[in-house]
Order: structure tokens, then C-alpha cells, then sequence
């Protein structure tokens, strides 16, 4: 029995649709978590990262 | 607080390098790319053997995409990693390797290309040793990245970085399995894969190799120089990472709609569009958040080339990103598809995007790094104008030119026959608009070389030892704590929200990275486990069968003069299709094609079902001189295909690697010289009674004939039996 008999009675083909739906949803958690209000402060401090990175720095 | 701070200096040596390195590789590109856009409407044109648009064609496109974009995305990595991680990069050594390594990969490309030595895989066309040289080469860089990466002095990784890091591992990833092959000689060698799944294998590479050298590297480029140049922050941080995760989430599935209508299975190419028009939503969101940068900035922008520069690049990403779902749509693909209607979509995205980032980017650069003014501000200006409407001309005529061609294929007369049923009327009707190109082409070359005229001055006026300022910046503390962040109250769902997990991870570059693989890893598989391994995908054809030895040794030279640069070999099942080549292409028919040449652009007709067609005189007549038999005809003459020799020596290890493959070769693989040569004199002596040249019998054009005899036989094999 060759490895492609094997794995052509899984019925690989339905893995691809759950993969995507859980692929949609770890993007839709992720989206929400950057999203969710409060954490402006860090942003905007990171954001600004390109822009002082000329100077000494103090530790963070 | 800061009792303890570290004294280091950053590396701009290896930037200038590869400042330099992108400027000169960006002009041979681009004039390799004049010389094949003046070879397609004047034939003529085509002057060698080795400088024929089959072999000249995939060399733009590596030396664009790797030589250019490539050292662009070097240049401006190695200056912004080093400032946004507070960190030299770890190994100089390490630094220069990556360096001359990768120019001497570029070479060798510019070497081996024209000498034909190619796999055929569009972009991955550079044979087995110049690919695991480049996979040692890009080895080497991910080292000496990611030990910077953990001797940063900066706690938070600023989202370019995560570009570069997606960028770098999944380009690794892409070029290890889509090169996987077996090698036939020093440099030659068969895909390990067949047919479908070699052509699902390469769009996932190519469209990939789009997303991850060409969008990724650049959009981190974007994040970090357009902030510079405009002197403000981002317009919205979180949007920037929303862009990312939805790159690194998204674009891994929509390769398969290169292959629509394809015999690729259904699902897989509807996969391929859904991801493809969702891909259109983070990429605007991109596009949006670059062009909001530049708020209340503005006015700059009329002063300031550099930002001009930026303005059109991040408008074309967002012009060919809305294209480019759209062109996934099944409806609009099978117009588009095979014209030049994509070859506009491409340049778009690579003169406009790419180019101009890196421009603007250089020109920002170049005065930091020479330590000087530049030398002179109009002349930016100039290239800026001169390269703008060399992009409008170029699309605008291109764009065209694929509508009429897609339009001609595809029109029927009243009484239901084709209306241009000459394929070379589709093409004559294209030759002023690829005119047209070739004037915008020259003004974009025009404007680069004045580009590098202006670096070339600055660089004169460099102080005559370059200063090397030194930085200071206080190691990061051992204990993984979050200054900025407010303490966050509340229960479990309230602390997700505040994605402590997601700082974590940013702080942890490895993890992250290894997340960042992960995805791509199970999308990657997800996608492409079912095409290879469920039987049922790739029916067999019971009268399909391997090729002779004499017929693989044509093949051989069908890859090396880079026909299916002009050439597909895949019908589509669409009426205006089937009507003028005949029954469309089934998966079953190309098990044994290794490489798959399928082909994506057809500037000659399509030739799944040449063999028969015509006599074996003809094809003799018309490669010798393709304007001898079709008047108007576009294709380069190959006089040299009758005079050099076949290796008939040679031909044994090509079909014992393939046999090595799986192909059931049987007795060829004992005696495969032989076979080979009884079949070529057996072709020349029926050539020589119908009239034709005398002695081919060991002439290359036997074996090529003998291969164009081939293509969609076995399918009326079947028919007869
Ligand atoms: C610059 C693009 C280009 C390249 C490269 C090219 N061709 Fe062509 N080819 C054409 C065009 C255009 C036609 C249609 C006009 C004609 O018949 O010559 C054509 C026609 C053909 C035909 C006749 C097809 C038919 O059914 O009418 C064959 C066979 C062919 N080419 C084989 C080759 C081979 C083999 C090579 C490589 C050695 C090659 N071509 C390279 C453009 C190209």
C-alpha cells in the first residue's frame, strides 16, 4: 500500500476548509485584541520607535 | 536609572554596499527588460543564441526581483534593524558574507541564465547549485538577524521588523520546497514534483515570492522610512499590525489563482480566490494608514521629491492590490489570464511600488550615509517625472495591449467561428503598443540612470573618512516587564483583550518568529497535503506515457531556449479555447512532467496539442526561421538548432533521473542513447524525403521536433484504442 492509498482514504480535502475556518478565526480573535480600547499608550509609544531612535536611550 | 548604559556604533558600511549594489543591479535590470520589450514587436532584435527573449526574459525577472529588490530590501533592513533593536548587527562577518555571497549568486545567475541552464520555474529558474547557495547565503543572513535580534537593547520590536522576520523565514521555506529536485548533471535537474502538483508546488512559490520579497520586505521598509521622511509617527500603530497579521494569515492560500481553469482541482482555485479578494481589505488598510502618515504633512510633499517618491509607491501597492483580487476572480481571470493584461498588474506593482520605494528610500539614505547634502535636489525631481510617466505609458499601453489580446482570443463572427482564428493576427495587433512601451521603459531607465549619476556625485562629495557616531543605549533588564502598559484590572477576558500574550510575544523574538512559521507552515500544508497525496485528484490516463529518450532530450532544449516564456501548454476548458486549440488539458495528462511547463503567458499559441499538427518539415522550416512559414510572426529564429549536435551521450542521465523520480522508464533506462539515436534517424530520414535538409540525424532540431511531435498525442491515442 503506497503512502498517496493512505492518505486518499482520509479524505484529506475536508482539513483544508476546517484549516481555513480556524485560520479565519485566530485572525478574527488577534483583530479584536489590537482593537480593544486601552491600550493606546503603548502604541502610541511604540509608533514613535522610527522616529527617536537617534538618541541614548533609557532602559524600557 | 541609566547607571549602566552601552556604547556601540551601528554598521552603515554594509549599507552603502548594498546601496550600491541596488542601484548598478537595478539598471542591468532594467535594461535587460528593455532589450526583451525591443525584441518582442522587432524580432530581429533577438541577436544570439544566448540572448534570445526565452533566455533573456527569466533573467529580468531575476535580476529585477532578486538583484534589485532583493539589495533594496538589504540596504534599508540592515540600516533600520540596527537603530529599532539599539544594536550593531551581531557578526560583521556574517554581514559581508551575506553581502558578496548574495552578488556572487547574482552573477552566476547573469551567467547561467543565458547559457540556458535553467529549472524552468518561473522566478526559481537558477539550477540546484546556484539554489543551495543561495539557501546557504540566506541561512547566514537569518543567523546573524535573529542573534541581533535577541541582543536588542529595545524591549518592544517595532512592527517593520516583524515584516522582515515573516519575510525572512518564509522566503526560506519557499525556496527549499519549490527547489526540491533531482539533479541530471552540474546543472541539470528535474523537479522532484509532477505535473499539477509541480505546478501547485511553484504558485505557491511564485505568488509567495510576490507576497514575501516583493509586499512583506517593503511594507516593513514603508513602516520604518515613511515615518522618517515625514517626521511623524505612523498614522495608526494598530492598524500596521492588523496589516501584518492578515498578510502572514492571508496570502499563503491565494497562490492557486495563478492556475484557475487550470487542471488544477476546483476547490483548491476557489481557496485560492476567497483568500485573494480578502487579501484586499488589510492591504487598503496598508495603503491608507501610509498615505495617512503623511497628515498634515502635506505640504512637504510639493517640496520634497523623497515624498513624492513615497506617495506614488504606496498608491501603486494600493493599485495593485486591489487589482490583484479582482484579477483572482474566475470571470475576470479568464480574460486576463495568458495576456499582457498581467504583465501591466506586475509592473504596476514592481516600477511603481517597488521601484519607487526603494528610490525614495535611497535618496533619503543617501545623504546620512555619504555624510553630505545631496548633490543635487533637482535632478531628483527629474527622475521622479521621468520615471512617473514612464510607469503611465508602460501600464497604460500594457493594459491595453492584454485587453485586446483577451478580447481578440476570446471573439466569435455571427456564424460561430472564431473571428481571429490566426493567432498571429492577435499579436500583430499588440506591436504599437509595445512600442509604446519601449519608449516608457526608456524613460524609466533614463531616470534611474540619472538617479545613480546623482549618488554617484554625492558619494564624490563624501568627508574623506566617515564619522561613526557613537550610540548609547542601556541593555535590556533581565525581568520581562512592561513599563508602558497600564496595569490592566479585571478578569481573564479583560487581560486578553490587553493582549499581555501578544506583548509577550513581541518580546520573545524566537517565539515569535516561530509562530510566524507555524502559520505559514499549516497553511502552507493544509493547502498543498490534498493536491499531492488524494489519489483522486490526479486521475491516471492508462494511454499516457513517458517520453522517448529522443523526445526528453527535445524537451531539454524547449526548457533551455525558455519557450514556455512565450508558449503554455494548458487549455483551458473554455469554448473559445477548446475551439482553437483543441480538448483542454487534464490533470492525468501530465504525471510525468517534470518540471510542469504549462506556461503563463501566451505571446505564441498554446501547444498542449501541437503533436501531429504539422509535419515534421514544417517545424524544421519555421524554427529555422519562424517569418519563413508565418509571415508576421513575432517568435525568435533558431538557425543554430540545426547545426549543433545532439549529446546522445548525455541523454542516459537525463532519463535515469528521471526514472530515479518514479517515471516508469523501463528499458530506456539501459539503453537510452540508442533508443534515442534509431529515433532521430528514423525523423531525419522522413525529413530529408519530404524535401528537407540533408543529415540532421544528430542535429538538436530533430530531438526538438521530435518533442513538438508529442504534446496532446497520447490524449488521441486514448481516442482511437
Ligand atoms: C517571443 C516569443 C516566442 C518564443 C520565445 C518562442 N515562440 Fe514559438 N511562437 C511565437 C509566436 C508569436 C508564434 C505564432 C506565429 C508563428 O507561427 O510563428 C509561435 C508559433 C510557434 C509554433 C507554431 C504553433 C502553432 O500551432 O501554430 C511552434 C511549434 C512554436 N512556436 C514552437 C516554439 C519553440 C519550440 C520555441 C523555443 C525554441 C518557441 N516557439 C519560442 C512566439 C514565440
Amino acid at each position: 500500500m503506497r503512502l498517496s492509498d493512505i492518505m486518499g482514504a482520509a479524505n484529506l480535502s475536508v482539513y483544508a476548509e476546517l484549516a481555513m475556518i480556524l485560520f479565519l478565526a485566530a485572525f478574527v480573535v488577534i483583530m479584536i485584541a489590537i482593537f480593544a480600547p486601552g491600550r493606546k499608550h503603548t502604541y502610541d509609544a511604540a509608533s514613535r520607535m522610527p522616529l527617536d531612535d537617534e538618541h541614548p536611550q533609557t532602559p524600557r | 536609572m541609566n547607571a549602566r548604559l552601552d556604547s556601540f556604533s551601528y554598521d552603515d558600511d554594509i549599507v552603502r554596499k548594498f546601496l550600491w549594489a541596488t542601484m548598478i543591479w537595478g539598471l542591468v535590470g532594467f535594461l535587460i527588460g528593455l532589450i526583451i520589450a525591443i525584441q518582442l514587436p522587432w524580432p530581429g532584435f533577438n541577436l544570439a543564441p544566448y540572448l534570445t527573449f526565452g533566455r533573456l526574459r527569466p533573467l529580468h525577472t531575476n535580476a529585477v526581483i532578486f538583484a534589485f529588490a532583493g539589495n533594496a530590501f538589504f540596504t534599508g533592513a540592515y540600516y533600520s534593524t540596527q537603530r529599532l533593536l539599539k544594536a550593531r548587527m551581531w557578526s560583521d562577518a556574517l554581514s559581508r558574507f551575506h553581502f558578496w555571497g548574495w552578488q556572487a549568486i547574482i552573477v552566476a545567475a547573469a551567467v547561467t541564465l543565458p547559457l540556458g541552464l535553467t529549472q524552468s520555474k518561473e522566478y526559481a529558474e537558477l539550477e540546484w547549485p546556484i539554489d543551495i547557495a543561495i539557501a546557504v547565503v540566506w541561512v547566514a543572513f537569518a543567523v546573524n538577524y535573529f542573534v541581533t535580534l535577541t541582543k536588542r537593547r529595545e524591549r518592544h520590536i517595532y512592527v517593520a521588523i516583524w515584516f522582515y522576520i515573516a519575510s525572512i523565514i518564509t522566503v526560506a521555506l519557499l525556496h527549499i520546497f519549490n527547489n526540491l529536485s533531482v539533479p541530471a548533471g552540474a546543472f541539470k535537474s528535474y523537479s522532484l514534483y509532477a505535473g499539477v502538483q509541480d505546478a501547485f508546488m511553484q504558485w505557491w512559490y511564485g505568488h509567495n515570492a510576490v507576497a514575501f520579497f516583493l509586499t512583506t520586505p517593503f511594507l516593513g521598509l514603508m513602516y520604518y522610512f515613511m515615518p522618517k521622511a515625514a517626521d511623524r509617527p505612523v498614522f495608526s500603530y494598530r492598524l500596521s499590525i492588523l496589516h501584518f497579521w492578515s498578510l502572514v494569515f492571508l496570502y499563503i492560500w491565494a497562490g492557486p489563482h495563478h492556475l484557475h481553469y487550470t487542471a488544477l482541482p476546483d476547490w483548491a482555485s476557489t481557496l485560492g480566490m476567497l483568500f485573494s479578494v480578502m487579501l484586499w481589505m488589510p492591504s487598503w488598510g496598508g495603503m491608507v494608514n501610509g498615505l495617512l502618515t503623511l497628515r498634515g504633512a502635506w505640504h512637504k510633499v510639493t517640496e520634497d521629491p523623497i515624498l513624492k517618491f513615497f506617495v506614488v509607491a504606496v498608491t501603486a501597492y494600493g493599485m495593485s492590490t486591489f487589482e490583484g483580487p479582482m484579477l483572482s476572480i474566475k470571470s475576470v481571470n479568464a480574460l486576463a489570464h495568458y495576456t499582457d493584461w498581467i504583465i501591466a498588474h506586475v509592473h504596476t506593482g514592481a516600477l511603481g511600488w517597488n521601484g519607487f520605494l526603494t528610490f525614495g528610500m535611497i535618496y533619503w539614505l543617501a545623504p546620512r550615509l555619504f555624510q553630505t547634502e545631496l548633490y543635487s535636489k533637482n535632478l531628483v525631481n527629474l527622475h521622479f517625472w521621468l520615471a512617473t510617466f514612464g510607469i503611465l505609458l508602460y501600464v497604460v499601453a500594457i493594459y491595453s495591449a492584454g485587453a485586446t489580446q483577451g478580447l481578440m482570443w476570446r471573439a466569435f463572427d455571427e456564424t460561430g467561428r472564431l473571428q481571429y482564428p490566426d493567432f498571429v493576427e492577435t499579436v500583430i495587433r499588440l506591436i504599437p503598443m509595445y512600442w509604446v512601451r519601449v519608449v516608457g521603459g526608456t524613460l524609466y531607465i533614463t531616470g534611474a540612470t540619472i538617479g545613480c549619476y546623482n549618488l554617484f556625485k554625492t558619494w564624490a562629495k563624501r568627508p574623506a573618512t566617515y564619522e561613526v557616531p557613537v550610540v548609547q543605549a542601556a541593555p535590556l533588564s533581565a525581568k520581562d516587564t512592561d513599563e508602558h502598559a497600564p496595569a490592566v484590572a479585571g478578569g481573564l477576558l479583560a487581560r486578553f483583550t490587553h493582549m499581555g500574550w501578544h506583548r509577550k510575544w513581541e518580546g520573545m523574538p524566537l517565539f515569535f518568529s516561530v509562530m510566524t512559521a507555524v502559520a505559514v507552515i499549516i497553511a502552507s500544508l493544509f493547502e498543498i497535503i490534498p493536491t499531492f497525496l488524494i489519489k483522486s485528484n490526479v486521475p491516471t490516463i492508462a494511454s499516457v506515457k513517458p517520453y522517448t529518450p529522443l523526445e526528453l532530450a527535445g524537451r531539454n532544449i524547449y526548457q533551455r531556449e525558455g519557450c514556455f516564456n512565450c508558449h503554455s501548454q494548458m487549455i483551458r476548458p473554455l469554448t473559445y479555447e477548446t475551439e482553437r486549440y483543441g480538448d483542454y488539458s487534464k490533470p492525468g495528462e501530465s504525471v510525468y512532467e517534470h518540471p510542469f511547463l504549462w506556461g503563463s503567458r501566451r505571446i505564441g499559441p498554446d501547444l498542449a496539442r501541437e503533436g501531429g499538427k504539422f509535419p515534421d518539415l514544417w517545424h524544421v522550416r519555421h524554427m529555422y526561421n519562424p517569418r519563413e512559414v508565418t509571415q508576421k510572426s513575432i517568435m525568435p529564429a533558431y538557425p543554430h538548432l540545426q547545426s549543433n549536435t545532439i549529446d546522445f551521450g548525455s541523454i542516459q542521465k537525463l532519463v535515469d533521473a528521471m526514472a530515479m523520480i518514479g517515471v516508469p522508464y523501463g528499458d530506456a533506462v539501459n539503453k537510452a542513447p540508442a533508443m534515442a539515436k534509431a529515433q532521430a534517424e528514423q525523423l531525419a530520414a522522413a525529413i530529408e524525403a519530404a524535401g528537407g535538409p540533408k543529415g540532421l540525424a544528430d542535429k538538436e532540431i530533430v530531438a526538438l521536433t521530435a518533442y513538438l511531435q508529442r504534446p496532446g498525442r497520447d490524449l488521441k491515442n486514448a481516442g482511437t484504442q
